[in-house]
């Protein structure tokens, strides 16, 4: 009994077409080595670990046009995907920015994006040029601004994606085509929520203080305590609308019947996404690299040295990071090769 | 044995083709006869990947079923195939056993 379920466990794992192939010849396999003693567990590995490879090559998969748009566009979420998960994570995950400096407090206590830096230590009398930063501390800086340029490339990138997807959605003439592009404008629903909460609450967070003699800061308009809770509200439905969008973009990407120039758009668009995902990744491992060099090369000498408050977090992230690189490029190359036997065999 | 920590030598597509060349098999069979052959046992996930694979080149192909179980053939194009590679791994071996034995080991 424990055998036949797990088998059938395994089994569901492999693409419909594969399991109406040679799902009951593997059945009947699978229960020859089950009588001769076989372990179940054994057995599901077995299976399971070929479904992967099955979804992953397609091989033995018809030629059947709805099968490989099909798996066409689930490629591409699966190469688009793993970005909206990974990097704004990765972003956060690497916190603000400070400077330091034995020598004194520096100002302005954080780098500007753009321009130069007139770093200057705050002392007791006029202040002063600040010491400069090591050469890994410069690294530090680039790596950061390269992760954040990275990070918008990527983001514009989507949109087009995201808008071609839409409007794909609106020209096929699948019957389900509403339902798919409701699912598909699930982002532009999650951020107009947050652009409604947002207004809300610069509406009612006081602006005028009054301050008592205690110190206390008493607020002489607004409502502080419907601000608190669309504060929070905000936070939640941000969080929350980005991981819906995360799963409707997938679904609405998988369902969309579009027609195949959009098909290869959005082959383009995974590639795009997972090369600049990869770009992310060496960004952020030189980021992390150039702080740990910059930590020996600040102990001789004096040095401005730049911390981020989550630095801490930086190996944990690159292994979210290599997970959702390896995903995303596998699923571009399976976009690639899907595409191809598209344009080869049916457009 | 020693032999092991040269990894995997054995290549699951010749073994498939090596045993379908002994006549038509189905899946379990074709799992024993490797079986007994080289030592190595392989699941149906593993084996079923590799008929895919062989049926969609052409190397192999269906016979009609026989109940649940459906019966293997390898082609003209697979027992080409699988002459070819056998030809470069005898060579290969041939070379390796001279030199062995030059070594003296």
């Amino acid at each position: 009994m424990k055998k036949t379920f797990t088998v059938e466990a395994a089994l569901r794992c492999y693409p419909a077409w594969w399991r109406s192939r040679y799902a009951e010849e593997v059945r009947s396999v699978a229960t020859d080595l089950g009588a001769e003693g076989r372990s179940a567990s054994r057995l599901a590995f077995d299976l399971v670990r070929g479904a992967i490879r099955v979804r992953v090559r397609a091989q033995g998969m018809p030629a059947v046009y709805r099968l490989w748009t099909t798996r066409t566009r689930l490629s591409i979420a699966v190469a688009t995907l793993p970005w909206m998960l990974v990097a704004p994570v990765v972003l956060m995950a690497m916190g603000t920015q400070s400077l330091s400096s034995r020598v004194g407090r520096i100002f302005p206590p954080q780098l500007s994006l753009i321009g130069p830096n007139d770093l200057q230590v705050m002392g007791r009398h006029a202040p002063m040029a600040a010491p400069p930063l090591t050469s890994a501390g410069w690294v530090v800086v680039d790596g950061s601004r390269a992760v954040l340029a990275l990070f918008l490339v990527t983001l514009m990138v989507l949109t087009v994606g995201w808008s071609r997807l839409t409007s794909g959605i609106q020209r096929s003439s699948s019957p389900h085509r509403r339902k798919v592009a409701l699912l598909a404008w699930a982002p532009g629903f999650a951020l107009l929520a947050d652009i409604g909460l947002v207004v809300a609450l610069i509406l009612v967070r006081p602006s005028r203080y009054h301050s008592t003699n205690g110190g206390l800061m008493v607020p002489l308009n607004g409502n502080p305590a419907a601000a608190h809770a669309l504060g929070v509200a905000l936070g939640i439905v941000a969080i929350v609308g980005w991981l819906l969008s995360i799963v409707c973009v997938g679904v609405a990407t998988k369902q969309a019947e579009v027609a195949p120039a959009d098909l290869r758009f959005g082959r383009t668009v995974s590639v795009i996404v997972a090369a600049l995902l990869a770009a992310l990744l060496v960004a952020y491992a030189t980021w992390g690299i150039g702080l740990i060099v910059q930590a020996r090369q600040a102990a001789s000498g004096s040095h401005t040295t730049i911390a981020y408050s989550n630095q801490g977090l930086w190996p944990p992230m690159m292994c979210v990071l290599i997970s959702g690189v390896v995903l995303s490029v596998a699923g571009a190359r399976a976009a690639v090769r899907s595409w191809r036997v598209i344009s080869i065999q049916f457009v | 044995m020693a032999s092991k920590r040269l990894g995997r030598t054995q290549d699951p597509t010749i073994l498939v083709l090596t045993s379908l060349s002994g006549g038509p098999k189905h899946g379990y069979a074709v799992i024993k006869d490797i079986e007994s052959m080289s030592g190595i046992s392989f699941g149906p996930g593993t084996l079923y990947g590799v008929l895919a694979r062989l049926e969609e080149e052409g190397m192999v192909e269906p016979l009609p079923a026989e109940g649940p179980r459906r019966p293997y053939r390898i082609t003209a194009t697979g027992a080409a195939a699988l002459r070819e590679r056998l030809q470069v791994t005898v060579k290969v071996a041939d070379v390796a056993f001279k030199r062995l034995g030059a070594l003296g080991a």
